[in-house]
């Protein structure tokens, strides 16, 4: 190594705390990072990472101790300016960082600000657009695009001021695994090719392995720094700081517990290389483990959903129609723990906004007619769903009714919380649908419901809903749907945005709900590990059909099909089709605990 | 509920009207505008007609789409029109009910009057048909810019012009997506009295107020981050093209309130009969 090793940003001893809050949000931070280095910083929420971000580049100045940017004292603060044109920050949400209507206008923002001359602009626009893979869309407008090529857009906006270091907050939170695959490979490139220096912070442990070093900060302090492989060994630890370990090294553990002896790799290849060397050595050629276990049946149908060639267009008699879903044919079974899978615009949300009547069948609308049919040609097959004993295709269907039995929890719930106290945004929905109860009935039900998301209720009933913490107002947000105890309980992403422990406690309460409450529980998501893990069935939804509907151990056999859908394959199985290589077969249902179940099983099988 | 919000009326396509300079676009509006209203005649009126006929013609916009713009006003157009019609005075006597008097002239007024406001509503809806709300605001801070001299914060302005055309599909989304939630929560948006409907609002507006100011305040860091400092040693990318086609526009109005003029003064001349017979008083 022969590069030379020159410190481009220094923070010694820094202490910030927000006005109005007691407590440093960053209590004595000492930290440098090297040109052309990529650190990734981890932490659970309120760990004081986005802060750290905003005062390199002197958004937030520090109340203790010096920070230095290429040379420059940030806390001077006399010409931020000069420190922002070297310092690129990108945030979270893509729509909230775009400027202008049009994508070059808003790349050439930056450099407008700092006088550029025009034809300097229009080549930097040039070079930025072609960094991130987006010259063709210079004229879209960022409305139209996809939440990974609006994050692209903003990467490029930022890199026109010709930034030397790039931060990254939490840039990929919002978006679906291709986008955010887009956005990472975007930024791998720009510090191998480039040389800049990146910042990446980050809540998917997955993407925090990608760095040279990771810093780990806790309650405003980096308790851990080291290359990811150090910092991820230490399980324990991170997990008393309120992160998780990342799902390859959980199975690295248990396989390691379990007899075999796999090194600390973080990455689906190694692993699969290192247990295949386990064979190997213990003599076993190949293997093949036990199948999967058949689903068992359930006997209760009272619930079931059935959907049948269902069809939606938008605006469909304008210019701008699109066709969202294209002959959806779906059966889900009462007691199903049901994924839905498919990137943003696949259809799924008009999907599941059909089935409690956000979006009424054509039938059900009261200014429905029955189109004559000219003789000699086909009656056009209309939509049909039904759920329970509701025929949602009727116009007589009670729509009211459906909905407190069919709830629905829409993608961060949490910004559609509007009351003075929990109680009465919890009470909301159950005041609109039952009217008939007593003030006793009300209470009963919403402090059932508050402890059923596991909160306190006699703490948290008289608060308002915005002084709780972001997961905190997950959690009544749910509460606030389930309070009407619904049969069927739909969630639109109910983990996004949340870290890595908020993720597993959101998950917990799912099934907790699925088992006590709700006969069937169905979520959207892209995280596949998610639906892995969870569910009983899944459907992939893509441009607007159903493309396969099977258990995931079924389902994620697929993985090249998967793949050209834009969509991803678990770890599990990523693992299992690198084993097959070496002839190694298992057989699992996806989950973490039922392969390193199966891999054991071979490995013992063979060595006895 | 907010489905059929089309924001603007955008109509895109690549025609001649399309492509031509913003400020020209609005220049000539405001020419057209004035032309009408200084028309005395039907001969005159007629000139803006052909006028506007020719660029809708060349903008390729469908003549439905021009048409559909009247929609909003017809309510007042009928209203107005049916009292200069019952009111207007005269000589020549043709009906009467009561009070209710009705004169050729008010007639000829009438159609007068409902004529000059359908051209007058079809040419600015021309305007924003063919033009971008992006090119719109570049094109006002452009024609604003000399406002500058006497301290009017025109780059602020049009600034503020282009963030809120920017975020306007955004927050459509998003009441789309707080309506949908609240739902299916049971509200209910649809029946009830007025004071309902108002109280029902409350769990929409609420928290579509949180996010625009949520999304405020990141896009002031955003823009901070991104070297913002006003419009001081800014510069700009984008400059307005003065080209060909503005001259024939240019060209085009100039001569239109040169007839129109025209027409005022000596259209007594052309078919006397006719111009006696519909002649404004």
């Amino acid at each position: 190594m022969t590069e030379i090793q020159e410190n481009v940003i220094t923070f010694d001893k820094v202490k910030f705390s927000y006005s109005g809050s007691n407590g440093w949000a960053l209590n004595g931070i000492d930290l440098s990072v090297k040109k052309g280095e990529f650190l990734s910083v981890i932490g659970h929420n309120g760990s004081g990472k986005s802060t750290l971000a905003r005062l390199i580049n002197g958004l937030l100045e520090a109340d203790a101790g010096t920070i230095q940017v290429l040379g420059m004292n940030v806390a001077e603060g006399k010409n931020p300016i000069e420190i922002r044109k070297h310092v690129g920050i990108v945030f979270q949400n893509p729509d909230n960082q775009m400027v202008a209507s049009i994508v070059e206008d808003d790349v050439a923002f930056g450099p407008e600000n700092i006088g550029i001359e025009r034809a300097e602009i229009g080549r930097r626009i040039e070079w930025a657009l072609k960094a991130v893979g987006m010259e063709e869309y210079r004229h879209s407008t960022p409305a139209r695009l996809s939440g990974g090529q609006k994050q692209r857009i903003a990467i490029a906006g930022v890199l026109a001021v010709k930034p030397e270091i790039i931060v990254l907050d939490e840039s990929t939170a919002m978006l679906d695994p291709k986008g955010r695959r887009e956005v990472i490979e975007v930024i791998q490139r720009l510090n191998k090719d480039e040389g800049m220096t990146v910042i990446l912070i980050t809540h998917f442990m997955e993407e925090a392995l990608l760095a040279d070093r990771t810093v780990v900060l806790n309650r405003g302090e980096i308790v851990l720094s080291g290359t990811p492989e150090e910092i991820f060994e230490n399980g324990d630890k991170l997990e008393a700081f309120n992160l998780c370990l990342p799902r390859i090294t959980e199975i690295v553990n248990s396989l390691n517990r379990g007899g075999m002896s796999v090194p600390n790799v973080l990455r689906p290849e190694a692993l699969a290389a290192a247990v295949a060397e386990n064979f190997k050595s213990a003599g076993i050629e190949e293997g093949r483990s036990s199948p999967v276990s058949p689903a068992e049946i359930n006997s209760a149908h009272e619930w079931d959903i059935d959907i049948k060639n269902l069809t939606f267009t938008y605006s469909r008699k304008s210019a701008f129609a699109s066709k969202a879903l294209n002959g959806i044919n779906l059966h889900i079974d009462e007691g199903e723990f049901f994924g839905i899978i498919g990137h943003t615009g696949s259809g799924k949300s008009t999907l599941v906004q059909h089935l409690n009547a956000l979006i009424k069948l054509p039938q059900a609308e009261k200014k429905y007619r029955k189109k004559r049919v000219k003789k000699g040609q086909p009656q056009p097959e209309l939509p049909e769903i039904t759920i329970g004993e509701y025929d949602l295709s009727r116009k007589k269907c009670d729509f009211r009714k459906l909905r407190s039995d069919v709830g629905m929890v829409f993608q961060y719930p949490e910004y559609q919380l509007f009351a003075e106290s929990v109680f009465a945004d919890v009470a909301f929905g159950l005041k609109n649908f039952k009217k008939e109860l007593t003030a006793e009935q009300v209470e009963e039900a919403v402090r059932s419901s508050i402890e059923m998301v596991g909160l306190d209720y006699n703490e948290v009933k008289d608060k308002s809903p915005f002084d709780l913490s972001g997961g905190q107002k997950r959690r009544v947000a749910i509460a606030g749907v389930i309070v009407t105890r619904p049969k069927i309980l739909i969630l639109d992403e109910p983990a996004a945005g949340l870290d890595p422990l908020g993720k597993k406690e959101i998950t917990a309460l799912l099934h907790k709900l699925h088992e006590e409450w709700c006969r069937t529980v169905i979520i959207v998501s892209h995280d596949m590990d998610e639906i892995a893990e969870n569910c009983t069935r899944a459907a992939v939804i893509s441009g607007g059909k159903v493309e396969m509907c099977e258990r995931p151990s079924e389902l994620f056999r697929h993985g090249e099909a998967l793949r050209g859908l834009g969509l991803d394959t678990p770890l599990t199985s990523k693992i299992s089709e690198e084993l097959a290589k070496s002839n190694i077969t298992i057989e699992c249902d996806c989950t973490a605990e039922d392969f390193t179940r199966k891999v054991l099983e071979v490995y013992g099988g063979g060595n006895a | 509920m907010l489905n059929d919000v089309t924001f603007g009326q955008y109509y895109p396509a690549k025609s001649f009207v399309h492509k031509s300079d913003p400020r020209i676009k609005l220049l000539a509006l405001i020419a057209y505008i004035v032309s009408l209203f200084l028309a005395k005649n039907f001969y005159a009126l007629a000139a803006c007609f052909v006028v506007l006929v020719t660029t809708i013609i060349a903008s390729r916009v469908p003549f439905g789409s021009v048409m559909r713009s009247i929609k909003a006003i017809i309510v007042l157009l009928i209203f107005t029109a049916v009292l200069n019609l019952f009111f207007h005075g005269g000589e020549h006597l043709l009906v009467q009910w009561g009070i209710i008097k009705i004169y050729r002239e008010g007639i000829i007024f009438t159609v007068f009057f409902v004529f000059r406001l359908f051209f007058l509503v079809m040419g600015s809806a021309l305007l924003t048909l063919t033009t971008t709300p992006v090119e719109l605001t570049d094109g006002i801070e452009s024609l604003l810019t000399p406002l500058k001299w006497v301290r009017f914060p025109v780059h602020e302005l049009a600034l503020i012009m282009s963030i809120a055309l920017r975020f306007i599909p955004t927050l459509i989304d998003e009441t789309n997506r707080i309506i949908s939630a609240q739902k299916a929560r049971g509200a209910d948006f649809e029946s009830g009295n007025i004071f309902k409907r108002i109280k029902a609002i409350v769990p929409i507006l609420i928290p579509l107020l949180i996010s625009a100011f949520r999304r405020a305040e990141e896009l002031g860091d955003a823009m901070d981050a991104r070297c913002y400092s006003g419009s001081k040693n800014r510069t700009k990318y984008k400059k307005l093209k003065f080209g060909w086609r503005d001259v024939i526009i240019v060209l085009l109005f100039a001569a239109l309130i040169t007839g129109v003029v025209m027409l005022n003064i000596y259209a007594y001349r052309i078919f006397p009969e006719i111009y006696e017979y519909i002649r404004l008083s």
